[in-house]
């Protein structure tokens, strides 16, 4: 129970609708956790923000100290619009007995939107950005199903027996018995009452699957989109009138867009483009590279000004065609071979935290701001996630996070190396691609690795971790 | 009083109390949701409910088991019979009350892993808590009512004191109807015409039996100032304690205890009703209903209009009225608050005060028909 503002509720719900996002929206598909390679401050650390399926709800958070030891570390949701000065006051996270510099804590998350999470270690400081979003309805457990139509069973019985009997007794003298008639009249109300209560249950049924249809409705969705190529032109329309409610995509890596597109069903061909918006924000279009025809999976990564990540999924048919000049000198593609990169290879298990690690025979130079880029999918379409050396959260929605509240931004470790690593956690078992992209020399270098992934309770090691 | 309960007054006592004990809490729930917004299991407020469900189901399941088992035969003579056991009505209903809380925790428990936490008073669960809170404070109302009917009429000074019981427990359960009619309670709604449709259909149905069923004179009177006792309590403690919002976004930065809203002024048409039935005595159906609901109508219409009135003006900004204080931590500042809502959506019109009077009219004769019935009840 609690807020009852009928008129405020309205208003703030008014207020998301036309400034920030009107259904929920989140980055990546079927990868909700976030992962956050950086530093509080002196403190090197990940975070792992695992969000929850329903909103309000408890987000798990895991932090680990890489170096050294602090005696304090809290967590604190910040929403967007509220900025730091409408968060409440910040949790401290519990040290992980027998896990030195792993601390855990749970946050609320009330509102579905874009939030930050402000991990403060010592004086230092991170933010994790996350969106929250339902996700998933919930079925009931069989045993707890049983249990609750047995009380309620119970209930039903015992309220129509209660009615028969205050019908039947309570108007009687001490001592005195019912007749025949105050039986009789007794029997005829119970059968009421059970009818009565009969048609309010039948009542309650229909308002539960009114509510079931209310939340399988904000679900998330992200923005219908639709893909097409004429001439050589790859074309993504946003098709869906929330666009027109929701605020302005910004740049993320300096592309307002970062299309990834994947042919299906082989995962044999995969192309990394920036397609620039025509005119508005509703249609962006981009020059396609010599891919094979065939059927492509569309993957398109875009952040809204208010820190909202999300990714625009769309099935499209490419017809062989001449390519032309590319769109953005930054479009890369990739058509098979490990691009020189060697996967420093550790056991893959499905829910646990593993660091994705690759090697270059050549020193490595940032590609769009970041030392690398990779893309997971699965054969089925239903994971794809973006991630960097960073983590898996939008670098675009950090930055929005820093204006709004005023934090420095954060110190990027682009050093020059030839090694390149992910944190991640495949989120479940079986096979996947992971395409990686790192540049060298000014040229980017795209290799592509098969990955089979165990099981939760499969019995390997531990993932090592840094 | 007859010595044929010697049973009642303590467990009367502890289920009154208990009837109490779930308001207070269920007022101070709503507040520490408004406030603090993070809770658990175990907060002041949750332990409040409990402790009305668990003295309820205690005092019940004791008065079952002490008059099947070990009654004396006053005891048993004035018992209900239930699956082949014995119990004063108002212990059954208490009991079924309790039962009924205990289904709706894990009911409640994985509607909020399913649906996220709710943020609304009226949710499937919660009805079913609501249901059962309530059958406990009709159980009390009950278990008070049967020793007054069965003594003798005239000055037995037990009559008095049995009524008063009554009227306290029907003030309880008034308390409760206002709580979940909370969302449409707010001096913002009182100008429209939903919150008149919803206060006829349901606020009369329980002063009408009340004024019917009890042997004082000013019953329903006596009800709605115990309402607004029990809530005028509330309105005036909560604000004395610090709190803060432990959840975000905070749009209203609280520094204490949010009250709830001042009490709706019930008391007025309630003497109306008082009065009409005094004269009316005991006898009337439909045209009696008429006029009664014509007079809940007429009263509550113009006090609660002009009161909404004072409520939204600066007048009442203060501890004693709480106005402009019944904000969460959610409820950003605004002109909403100062404003009349759904003045386009919803004017009250003459066809809206009609509806109104034709459910106050429904909801009085179901009153009539209930209190009829309470006055008969003797065990």
């Amino acid at each position: 129970m609690g807020g009852v503002d009928v008129e405020g509720a309205a208003l703030r719900r008014l207020f998301v609708l036309l400034f920030l996002l009107p259904a929920a929206v989140q980055a990546h598909v079927g990868s909700p956790n976030v992962f956050f390679d950086g530093a509080a401050g002196p403190y090197p650390i990940r975070v792992i923000v695992r969000p929850p399926e329903v909103v309000p709800g408890v987000a798990e958070i895991t932090i680990r100290l890489k170096e050294g030891t602090a005696d304090r570390v809290t967590v604190q949701p910040v929403f967007y619009r509220t900025g730091i000065e409408g968060a409440p006051p910040p949790d401290a996270a519990s040290p992980v007995p027998g896990d030195p510099g792993l601390f855990a804590a749970q946050l609320w998350l009330m509102t579905q939107g874009s939030y930050t999470v402000r991990v403060q270690v010592g004086e230092g400081v991170a933010l994790v950005p996350v969106v929250t979003a339902p996700t998933r309805l919930k079925g009931m457990q069989r045993g707890l199903g049983i249990v609750l139509a047995a009380l309620g069973l119970f209930l039903f019985a015992g309220a129509v027996t209660l009615v028969g009997a205050a019908v039947r007794e309570s108007g009687l003298a001490p001592g005195e018995v019912p007749d025949a008639r105050r039986l009789l009249r007794a029997r005829v109300v119970t059968a009421l009452a059970g009818v009565l209560l009969a048609l309010v249950l039948i009542g309650g049924k229909h308002w539960w699957d009114n509510v079931e249809a209310e939340e399988r409705e904000r679900l998330y969705r992200p923005f219908a989109v639709e893909a097409s190529v004429r001439e050589g032109v790859l074309a993504l329309d946003i098709d869906d009138p929330r666009r027109q409610e929701s605020s302005p995509f910004i740049p993320d890596h300096g592309k307002l867009m970062h299309l990834f597109l994947v042919r299906e069903p082989g995962l044999d061909a995969f192309a990394h483009l920036h397609p620039v918006p025509q005119g508005s924000q509703e249609r962006f279009e981009a020059a396609l590279p010599p891919l094979p025809a065939g059927r492509y999976r569309v993957y398109g990564d875009v952040v809204h000004e208010s820190g909202f990540p999300q990714t625009l999924t769309d099935v499209v048919d490419i017809p062989a065609f001449v390519a032309g000049p590319a769109t953005d000198p930054d479009d890369s593609w990739h058509l098979g071979g490990d691009g020189g990169l060697t996967w420093l290879k550790t056991p893959l298990v499905a829910g646990r935290e593993v660091d994705l690690r690759f090697q270059a025979k050549v020193p490595l130079e940032p590609y769009m701001g970041m030392m690398g880029h990779a893309v997971i999918t699965r054969p089925d379409g239903e994971v794809f996630v973006h991630l960097h050396p960073v983590g898996s959260f939008s670098m675009a929605s950090q930055q929005a996070f820093e204006r709004r509240m005023g934090v420095a931004p954060a110190h990027l470790h682009n050093h020059p190396a030839s090694v390149v690593s992910f944190p991640y956690e495949l989120p479940r078992p079986g096979r996947y691609r992971i395409w990686v992209q790192v540049k060298s020399g000014g040229k980017v270098l795209t290799g592509a690795f098969d990955a089979d992934v165990l099981p939760f309770d499969a019995d390997v090691l531990p993932a090592s971790s840094p | 009083m007859e010595s044929t309960a010697p049973a009642a007054p303590p467990t009367a006592l502890a289920m009154l109390a208990g009837s109490t004990s779930i308001v207070v809490g269920i007022l101070w729930d709503i507040s520490w949701h408004m406030t603090i917004g993070r809770d658990s299991f175990w907060t002041p407020a949750h332990m409040a409910i409990y402790l009305g469900g668990v003295l309820a189901g205690i005092c019940g399941g004791w008065l079952a088991l002490k008059t099947t088992f070990a009654g004396t035969s006053g005891e048993r003579d004035v018992a209900v019979r239930f699956w082949g056991f014995r119990a004063p009505l108002g212990a059954w209903v208490a009991i079924w009350g309790a039962l009924a809380m205990l289904t709706s925790a894990p009911f409640d428990d994985w509607w909020h892993n399913a649906y996220g936490l709710d943020v609304e008073i009226l949710s499937p669960p919660h009805t079913v808590l609501a249901a059962g809170m309530i059958a406990i404070q009709l159980g009390a109302m009950l278990l008070v009512l049967a020793p007054q009917n069965r003594a003798a009429e005239g000055t037995d000074r037990s009559v008095r004191r049995w009524g008063i019981a009554f009227v306290y427990a029907a003030g309880a359960v008034l308390s409760m109807l206002a709580i979940l009619l909370t969302e449409y309670n707010y001096p913002n709604a009182q100008h429209a015409a939903f919150f008149y449709k919803v206060s006829c259909a349901v606020y009369p149905v329980l002063l009408v039996a009340v004024a019917r069923a009890s042997r004082l004179r000013w019953a329903a009177t006596l009800t709605a100032a115990f309402y607004m006792v029990i809530t005028l309590a509330m309105v005036w403690i909560l604000p004395l304690f610090a709190a803060r919002p432990m959840l975000g976004p905070i749009d209203n930065p609280v520094d204490h205890m949010v009250p709830p809203g001042f009490p709706l002024l019930l008391i007025v048409p309630a003497l109306a009703v008082d009065w009409i039935l005094q004269r009316q005595g005991k006898q009337g159906g439909w045209r009696l209903a008429v006029g009664l609901a014509a007079a809940f109508l007429a009263l509550f219409f113009v006090t609660q209009w002009l009161f909404a009135d004072f409520l939204l003006s600066p007048a009442s900004r203060n501890r004693l009225f709480a106005g402009d204080m019944q904000w969460s931590y959610g409820d950003g500042p605004g002109d909403y608050r100062y404003q009349f809502w759904n003045q386009d959506e919803d004017p009250l019109t003459p066809a809206g005060l009609g509806t109104a009077l034709l459910l106050g009219i429904l909801a009085t004769r179901v009153g009539l028909w209930w209190g009829a019935w309470m006055s008969k009840v003797r065990r």
